[in-house]
């Protein structure tokens, strides 16, 4: 029996921070809820305090939307990891472009008024 | 593994039914470790982590019960739609009563004010009130037809066709007082508990100086009043059981798709 699944929406961006910084962390490898919190508060994470609240309603709609699903692999039901799945991969690389192309623009704005950024 | 502060845990477990229960059953667990793993690490004060907990909690659980309420309308529309038109059938239908019910208290201040007009412009040219008004008993409390009072310009009664019993109805003086500086007044006047008169009072100037009241009794309008807002109540309950009806229906058994998905 072949399985059919319906093809998932693209998500739409910009991502708000609290999921950019979740798929950031899984890009890494798959991590647990916790380890997912640390990595986020991290700057190199994305500098987001992310309470468990936020964290699990995030992730659940991440699921949801098949940009995140379980790696069905632990030995403890408290401790689920999580990695992101092929389309994940996709809105964080989308996401990042769009961040890289505001980002340049931002530098070179700055550069011309004499900041360094 | 360190134990987080035991009575602030156990409340933040309690505190997870803000959640909404799919979210609590799937997540309940692992909410609970990461709180453990995070007290266990965490490198200032416990006032702080809880209070950033609780506060987490609290704005994270309103944001998804509002994430349910807006799946839940986006899963079944037909509820959505059915408030919707629930809300656009009352917001229209009342106010539409209370004008219709304005239009009939309106309706009942004629014919009064044509006969208290021509009252006044008689008496004004020169007739007295005793030849005009007909010798006639008439009970509003009893009688729907309209009856005349003249009153002089101390306003005491001179001559009356309307009467309470065996007494001619006695004039707020207010009434009086408002005559003199405006000429015309029109009031719903209650003689007596029950009995409510649609009145119109005006001014007369001349030769025989005072006010002619002419009233009738508004039974029959409030009987008419009283029939349509049942009327309204009975129609609204019926459109509303009918809506509901309809959404249920409509929900239990959904169109048939066009093209049933592939299933083998």
């Amino acid at each position: 029996m072949r399985e059919v699944s319906n093809p998932a929406a693209e998500p739409s961006l910009p991502l708000t921070p609290a999921v950019f910084a979740i798929l950031l962390a899984l890009a890494g490898g798959e991590k647990h809820g916790y380890a997912i919190m640390k990595e986020a508060a991290l700057p190199q994470g994305g500098g987001i305090n992310l309470g468990p609240g936020t964290l699990y309603g995030t992730l659940d709609r991440l699921i949801r939307d098949s940009l995140v699903e379980e790696t069905g692999l632990t030995d403890d039901a408290r401790r689920r990891y999580y990695r992101l799945t092929q389309q994940g991969h996709r809105a964080l690389a989308s996401e990042t472009e769009r961040l890289t192309v505001s980002l340049r623009t931002a530098r070179s704005r700055t550069a011309v008024n004499g900041v360094r950024v | 593994m360190s134990r987080p502060t035991p009575v602030l845990f156990a409340l933040y477990r309690g505190a997870l039914r803000l959640y909404p229960s799919r979210l609590r059953l799937v997540y309940q667990d692992e909410m609970l470790q990461t709180v453990r793993d995070a007290d266990a690490e965490r490198s200032y004060s416990a006032l702080y982590f809880w209070l950033y907990l609780f506060a987490d909690l609290a704005k994270s659980s309103l944001k998804e019960r509002l994430f349910m309420i807006r799946n839940q309308i986006l899963a079944r529309p037909i509820f959505f739609y059915t408030l919707a038109l629930a809300l656009i059938l009352t917001l229209w239908g009342f106010p539409a009563a209370l004008t219709l019910q304005g239009a009939l208290r309106g309706a009942a201040d004629q014919p009064q004010i044509q006969m208290a007009q021509n009252y006044a412009s008689q008496i004004a040219s020169g007739h007295l009130p005793s030849d005009l008004l007909p010798r006639e008993h008439i009970d509003p409390s009893y009688s729907l037809e309209p009856f005349s009072i003249f009153y002089g310009a101390d306003g005491s009664p001179l001559r009356s066709t309307g009467y309470i019993g065996d007494s001619i109805p006695t004039l707020p003086p207010g009434v009086f007082a408002y005559l003199r500086t405006h000429s015309t007044d029109k009031f719903t006047w209650q003689p007596q508990p029950g009995l409510r008169i649609a009145a119109f009072a005006q001014r007369v100037d001349g030769p025989h100086p005072g006010f002619i009241l002419v009233g009738r009794s508004l039974a029959l309008v409030q009987q008419q009043a009283n029939y349509l807002r049942l009327g309204t109540l009975v129609s609204w309950l019926f459109l509303m059981a009918l809506l509901v009806a309809g959404a249920y229906f409509l929900n239990r058994f959904p169109r048939a798709t066009a093209n049933p998905a592939p299933t083998g």
